[in-house]
């Protein structure tokens, strides 16, 4: 059960959302920052983990809002070492492309995000599968939105699952929690992807990519080159 | 003349979710069962929501102080369609521009097994 995008902001709010996470059966959960306040949030970082260690666990990710692809690419190398998940908003069809093509990102955040379709098309797809980049597909965007505009939204999602049965890209699903209003239990959280055209597999997968995410980075300063690895 | 109740074999089966609730406004039992329907045929559609058989049973306020107003609440729905219903109420999240949360910590076969969740 683990949620690589709640939005993270005071000491105090993200105490309380951690708590209610807890409460609701996640087992880890990741704030997430921009690149102007992650170095802020660092501060009181080592204090919250502390003070939650008996109820969840959780880190940080960093969460690039940009749309110049030189400075993105600039910020990654700057945090990699220090976030345990890079993440990128995306959107602009550049940025998609992108970021889909750096394997120093993690994951491509809301590719639909003010858009008419799904930001993704098969390039792209095979792209994200061969960089290990995974998709993030926000619960909050369809939570906040109502009428036509929460339809294109889930129809953004299904045209999602199709490029992802067929090229299989990691693909992971998160709350974008932003207060404690926005957080559901897990078991709320998968009824709702299983509705929109995921099956259980897929939704429980997804969790697995989350997890295989943050394990991977936890051994990325050993890694040579891709597939090679310092062992001892 | 009142109907006669149905044998058992012929009786809608249902199931029980017990809802935990956040919400700005203080909320009486209609509001909240007017807020599930708008919710469910929002989500699911006239057609789908008719199937669920959906009845408040209880509305209970927490005796916890918080900031926030919270309570828990035994819904009835027919079994099978627990998922759809669990879907329309997590996507509930305003009334009358004030913030709603309506999330599901347990299920249940009968009224009696909902009390170990509340």
């Amino acid at each position: 059960m683990f949620d690589l995008n709640i939005r993270g902001s005071s000491y105090d709010s993200n105490f309380r959302l951690a708590f209610e996470a807890s409460k609701y059966g996640w087992k880890h959960i990741n704030f997430s920052y921009n690149q102007n306040e992650f170095d802020d949030a660092m501060i009181f970082f080592d204090g919250l983990k502390n003070d939650l260690k008996d109820y969840i666990a959780i880190d940080y990710t960093l969460n690039i809002k940009s749309n110049n692809p030189h400075e993105i690419r600039k910020i990654t190398r700057r945090y990699r070492d220090d976030a345990s998940c890079i993440s990128l908003t995306g959107g602009n069809l550049k940025i998609n492309r992108d970021c889909v093509e750096n394997i120093q990102i993690d994951v491509l955040s809301r590719p639909y995000f003010k858009r008419h379709d799904s930001g993704l098309n098969h390039i792209l797809a095979r792209e994200a599968r061969d960089n290990n980049v995974a998709v993030e597909l926000v619960f909050c965007d369809v939570l906040h939105s109502y009428l036509s505009h929460r339809s294109k939204i889930l129809s953004n999602f299904r045209d999602t699952y199709q490029l992802y049965r067929k090229y299989e890209f990691p693909l992971i699903l998160s709350s974008g929690a932003k207060s404690v209003y926005d957080i559901k239990t897990v078991s709320d959280f998968k009824a709702f992807f299983t509705q929109s055209g995921l099956s259980e597999s897929e939704v429980d997968k997804s969790f697995k990519t989350s997890e295989n995410i943050l394990n991977f980075n936890k051994n990325r300063k050993n890694l040579i080159l891709k597939g090679v690895r310092v062992v001892d | 003349m009142k109907l006669k109740i149905l044998p058992k074999s012929q009786r809608k089966h249902n199931h029980y979710l017990v809802l935990d609730i956040k919400s700005e406004i203080e909320l009486s039992k209609n509001d909240f069962t007017s807020i599930v329907w708008d919710g469910c045929i929002r989500f699911q559609g006239e057609n789908n929501t008719s199937n669920f058989n959906l009845w408040t049973i209880k509305l209970i306020k927490s005796d916890e102080i918080s900031f926030l107003n919270e309570y828990k609440a035994i819904l009835r729905c027919q079994r099978d369609f627990e998922d759809e219903v669990r879907s329309s109420l997590a996507l509930i999240h305003n009334v009358n521009r004030k913030r709603i949360s309506i999330t599901c910590i347990g299920i249940s076969g009968t009224i009696k097994g909902c009390q170990k969740f509340i």
